[in-house]
């Protein structure tokens, strides 16, 4: 399949990308590394008149890690990178382990940390472990700049919460507290190198005595955006972990999900497994999580 | 035969001839061929499955700069020259482009051509078709009942292969072809039977998804000539089919087969090479026509099967009746639907000593996407239901599966379910080495409760499929004065190894390194008929044929060097390209002596020519009974270790193991390779690959949807076994080989899933929810209790006589 004729726009700056973006309008869409939409450009869902690449941007594919602020990521920096770097599997390694899941080698050397999440698929990997470790987005645009935190910036499929002309410029994940365990449970029903039926991210801070200070739950495909499971910090703060425990924050997860029918699995198959995932990313995250010293 | 330990290049790892330059893109495909002034084609497809085609309203469409001719199914039917815009293998019922009605979403109603592929597909948008829709059907089972919509009125057969020559005119139902088997007398045997196992088995349709697209490149030469490069399994039908179109002698169409990526099925008889041909006709200019990756799933697909099967067994654990009743939904277009269900209709009872039995398999059109050849030829569509019927019984009564099967299963000279004796039958010895690999011991299943957790289980299954009897491979061997030889061949290399099997056939049968061998691909110009590179045929037929060929050189060098050496020729050898006296090896000439001494000039030649021809008993019309109704079988094994997940229903496959009865391993390598793939591919139609279709629109029919397996669903273990039962015919004693790791594959797991937590699975794919539904209703039907698995419920008591066996 070929792609319809549209012009390519190479902005040097984020300004500048935002500015084409506002002057065309309704007629541009943004490409970083294009996993996504050259699909739909192919198969003709989609044709804007102007493609306007960020890749011609420079400086935003660093990853370094500031002390006290956590690590930040530019937006073009690729899931390859993030699989591959000492820095993110030093303090993060929950993220080297769920960008490494993403597709396939091919895809991964493409696509990037903020074109994934711009993308807002509801399927995707990275905003689980992402949304559980608190982690923001600063967002750009001509004459203005905003961080939101991940948990508010998917809103529907393939809807997020950026305004026209606004680009994901940067990710910023805090360190999480000393002695979080973190995990990315991917459930793949059909082949190995399937979108997920589902995937749950738990993160999972120990307080004294190997009891609960927090934990977040994150779940992907089981809605139209990411769910962080609400209500688990009041029922599990402070408390140890019991299987009693576990199968009271799994019962929070039915109300929370709204899973429909395809083929990786019915919407009673997702519930299921959903509730089972739940506690088992629960149980992952607390054998990794170390309690406090002293 | 005897088989000579000595074998200079038969029986070794050869590494394929075509393997390095495929893997560093040197070769030239079919997609990657362009001619100056060539047009681009694609075609405009039905929304609809089912509707008359009102109008096609072509000018919009036309006005689109680059575009040079936009076609209707009403065009096709005005040209001068175009004699019979009908095609098809077995009947005529398709036309080059629909003609009358479309009978399938995606079926080709129109077609653009233009200067680009882009201009092309803009104009594509802008033909406006008015369509009355009519009623549809879908179901194969629905579709033979009274009453249901007629896909086609009218059937005409093509007469284009001796295996279909039985076919008969027919019109008023969509029963295209019914293969009947009446063995001995079922009804008095099921009176007497003790138990009566009775079930239903579901295949669903699937996609062949070959790396390389279906393409043609069609051009009218100065001469008037149509010339195809095209990526086809079947040069000579293409070169028939194309002629019969047009009205033209054979030697005006020349087909041009470059290597193939891949095929599986998918690339027989006539695909993408009429509409090309014709567009190239009308435009007097080359066009290429390239189906996309979603097109692919809209022009041919593996069918669809509703298998119902029935076992009657004796106390004592004798099968003394089966009755198959198989429902094969062929889609819009009978294809090669009609040899699909009479090759694995007459096997669908298995490779059993059963005294009686009863086959009813029936070929349905519906308005799906029409289904063809693919991998197996059906065989595994059967496998699936009477491989699960076998262990249901075996398990009711308390028989070792393996055992079961062992004591049925058919040795050589015993007779089929079509009563023709077996030859070469490797069955029992594939079981058997399977079994061992597995580490198999009778599996003693338990009802495991949905939630406790892994558990393992290991089973066995086995099959059997029957080479395409009759047909026939011509070779044509030209031996040059320095030893080198060229193969003349139409077997289609579409990453099968053909090339090189084919190349150390030759270099044995001449006494030349395989190194100085060169296989000709495809091009009727120059290569002689050959039926079809499928079904695993051609290292057989071909194989024969050109060994026969080479044969022909090899007793002209002997009666030319016997005069030189003054020795009987049959006192000769011809090996490392020399001719000498056996036990006096110092007395002997080179090959380019032997040239110099027959013919005397630099660069002369020798050629042989062979045509090989298998001939069958027809099966009869009413009971499917033939003294021979194959030249060859084929069986297969296969063994699983897998791990049940009872929380998810996943199944994790720990090892497989398949083994095929190759005749004899030509090269071994290339047999392990043909038995793995086939087994990896076949894993991915067990658990998640298929077509997903919802009123005749196949809702996944993208790579981004449909499932194919990657390196990362393989078994950790994965083992090949070649099991050598020689042919007494076969060349060296080989058969075919490309199949037999596919037949097997879906009942060992389903087998291996009932023995490690006591669900049956009868619907294909075996998706992790299949697999927790079933341990749920079963918990709920039973409670927790654990206890010996029992026939099913209902276990079909259809007589009095029968009891069910007790819980």
């Amino acid at each position: 399949m070929t792609i319809h004729q549209l012009d390519l726009l190479q902005p040097t700056t984020l300004e500048e990308a935002s500015a084409l973006y506002l002057e065309h309008e309704g007629d541009a869409s943004f490409i970083a590394g294009g996993t996504a939409l050259l699909i739909y450009l192919r198969e003709r869902f989609y044709q804007p008149g102007y493609l306007i690449d960020l890749k011609t941007i420079r400086g935003l594919d660093y990853l370094r890690h500031e002390p006290g602020v956590g690590l930040r990521i530019g937006a073009l920096v690729t899931h390859w990178t993030m699989e591959r770097s000492p820095l993110v599997r030093q303090h993060v390694p929950v993220l080297a382990e769920t960008y490494r899941e993403v597709g396939n080698v091919r895809v991964r050397h493409a696509a990037t940390v903020g074109g994934n999440l711009a993308h807002g698929d509801y399927r995707l990997d990275p905003p689980a472990p992402l949304i559980a470790l608190r982690a923001r987005a600063r967002l750009v645009r001509q004459g203005g700049a905003r961080e939101l935190p991940l948990e508010d910036f998917f809103l529907d499929i393939y809807t997020t919460a950026l305004e026209p002309g606004e680009i994901v410029a940067e990710v910023i994940v805090p360190d999480p507290p000393p002695g979080t365990g973190a995990v990315y449970l991917k459930y793949q029903s059909l082949s190995a190198m399937d979108w997920p039926c589902l995937g749950v991210a738990a993160a999972l801070t120990p307080g004294p005595d190997g009891s609960v200070d927090d934990l977040r739950v994150v779940l992907t495909s089981v809605a139209s955006r990411p769910v962080l499971l609400r209500g688990v910090n009041e029922l599990v703060r402070g408390q140890r972990l019991t299987d009693r425990l576990i199968g009271e924050v799994q019962a929070l997860v039915d109300e929370q999900i709204d899973p429909t029918d395809d083929i990786r699995g019915s919407a009673w198959y997702k519930r299921e497994m959903a509730r089972l995932f739940v506690g088992r990313a629960i149980r992952a995250a607390q054998a990794r999580a170390q309690a406090p010293r002293g | 035969m005897a088989i000579d330990l000595e074998y200079s290049v038969i029986g070794k790892r050869v590494p394929r001839l075509d393997g390095l330059k495929k893997v560093t893109g040197r070769p030239i495909y079919t997609g990657d061929i362009e001619l100056p002034g060539m047009l681009h084609a694609v075609l405009v497809r039905s929304p609809h499955p089912h509707a008359r085609i009102v109008r096609v309203d072509k000018h919009r469409a036309e006005r689109v700069p680059g575009v040079v001719a936009v076609v209707s199914g009403t065009d096709i039917l005005n040209t001068p020259g175009v004699v019979d815009p009908w095609v098809g293998p077995v009947f005529k019922d398709q036309g080059i482009l629909a003609l009358d009605k479309a009978r399938h979403i995606g079926d080709p109603v129109a077609a653009v051509v233009a200067e680009s592929r882009e201009a092309a597909e803009e104009a594509r948008e802008l033909v406006e078709v008015e369509y009355e829709p009519l009623p549809a059907v879908f179901d194969p089972v629905e579709a033979c009942k009274p009453g249901a919509p007629l896909v086609h009125e009218v059937l005409r057969p093509s007469r284009a292969f001796a295996d279909m020559a039985h076919v008969a005119e027919a019109g008023g139902t969509n029963i295209c072809y019914h293969q009947k088997v009446r063995k001995g007398d079922v009804d008095a045997a099921f009176a007497r039977a003790d138990y009566i196992f009775e079930d239903i088995f579901t295949s669903p349709p699937a996609q062949h998804a070959p790396l390389e697209p279906h393409v043609t490149l069609a051009y009218i030469d100065e001469d008037d000539r149509i010339t195809l490069w095209t990526a086809t399994q079947s040069p000579s039908f293409v070169r028939v089919s194309t002629a019969g179109i047009f009205g033209v002698p054979l030697n005006r169409v020349r087909v041009i087969v470059p290597y193939l990526g891949a095929g599986y099925g998918s690339k027989l008889y006539a695909k993408l090479e009429p509409i090309a041909a014709y567009l190239a006709y009308i435009t007097r200019r080359p066009v290429r026509i390239m189906l996309s990756r979603s097109e692919e799933f809209h022009i041919i697909t593996k069918h669809q099967v509703v298998a119902r099967y029935k076992l009657g067994v004796t106390k004592h654990g004798d099968i003394v009746a089966v009755e198959a009743e198989n429902w094969w939904n062929t889609g819009a277009y009978a294809e090669i639907g009609p040899r699909v269900v009479h090759k694995s209709g007459y096997t669908s009872a298995g490779p059993y000593k059963f005294p009686n039995v009863k086959i009813d398999a029936y070929c349905v059109y519906t308005n799906n996407v029409p289904a063809g050849a693919f991998r197996g030829f059906g065989v595994p569509q059967v496998v699936w239901a009477y491989e699960s019927m076998m262990d249901t019984a075996a398990h009711a009564l308390g028989i070792d599966p393996l055992e079961f099967r062992l004591r049925h299963a058919l040795d050589e000279g015993d007779e089929f379910a079509t009563g023709t004796p077996m030859v070469s039958i490797g069955v029992k010895a594939s079981l058997r080495k399977v079994a061992e690999a597995i580490g198999y011991t009778p599996p003693r299943p338990q009802r495991v409760p949905p939630g406790s957790g892994r558990v393992r289980g290991k089973a066995v299954a086995c099959g059997v499929k029957a080479v395409l009897t009759p047909s026939i491979s011509s070779a044509v061997v030209q031996m040059n004065a320095d030893g080198s030889v060229t193969v003349l061949s139409s077997t289609v290399e579409m990453g099968q190894g053909s090339e090189t099997a084919l190349a150390q056939i030759a270099a044995e049968e001449l006494g030349v390194p395989i190194t100085k061998v060169r296989v000709h691909l495809p091009d009727t110009d120059v290569t002689p008929y050959d039926t079809i590179t499928a079904g695993s045929r051609s290292t057989y037929h071909m194989g024969n044929a050109i060994r026969g060929a080479a044969k022909q050189i090899r007793d002209q060098l002997l009666a030319a060097a016997a005069e030189v050496l003054e020795a009987n020729p049959a006192d000769l050898v011809l090996r490392d390209e020399r001719i000498y006296v056996r036990g006096a090896e110092e007395r002997g000439l080179t090959i380019p002596q032997v040239f110099a001494a027959k013919l005397g000039a630099l660069g002369t030649t020798l050629v042989g020519e062979h045509v090989f021809k298998t001939i069958a008993d027809p099966l009869d019309h009413e009971t499917g009974q033939s003294k021979k109704a194959t030249e060859f079988w084929f069986s297969g094994a296969t063994a699983a270790e897998v791990e049940v997940d009872t929380d998810t229903g996943q199944v994790q496959v720990l090892k497989f193991v398949a083994a095929a009865d190759v005749g004899r391993e030509v090269n071994p390598h290339h047999c392990e390779q043909q038995i793995a793939g086939a087994a990896i591919l076949t894993l991915g139609l067990t658990f998640f690959e298929w077509m997903n279709v919802e009123q005749g629109q196949v809702t996944n029919a993208s790579l981004l949807e449909y499932q194919l397996p990657s390196l990362k669903d393989v078994p950790p273990q994965l083992e090949s076994v070649s099991v050598a039962v020689p042919h007494p015919d076969g060349p060296f004693g080989a058969k075919g080989v490309g199949e037999s790791g596919t037949l097997s594959v879906q009942p060992t797991i389903a087998n291996a899933i009932y023995n490690a937590c006591g669900v049956r699975i009868r619907d294909l794919p075996i998706t992790p929810e299949k697999v927790l539904r079933a341990l749920h209703e079963r918990a709920r039907a039973h409670g927790a209790e654990v206890a010996p698995p029992a026939a099913r419920q209902p276990a079909a008591v259809e007589n009095a006589g029968a009891t069910e066996v007790p819980e």
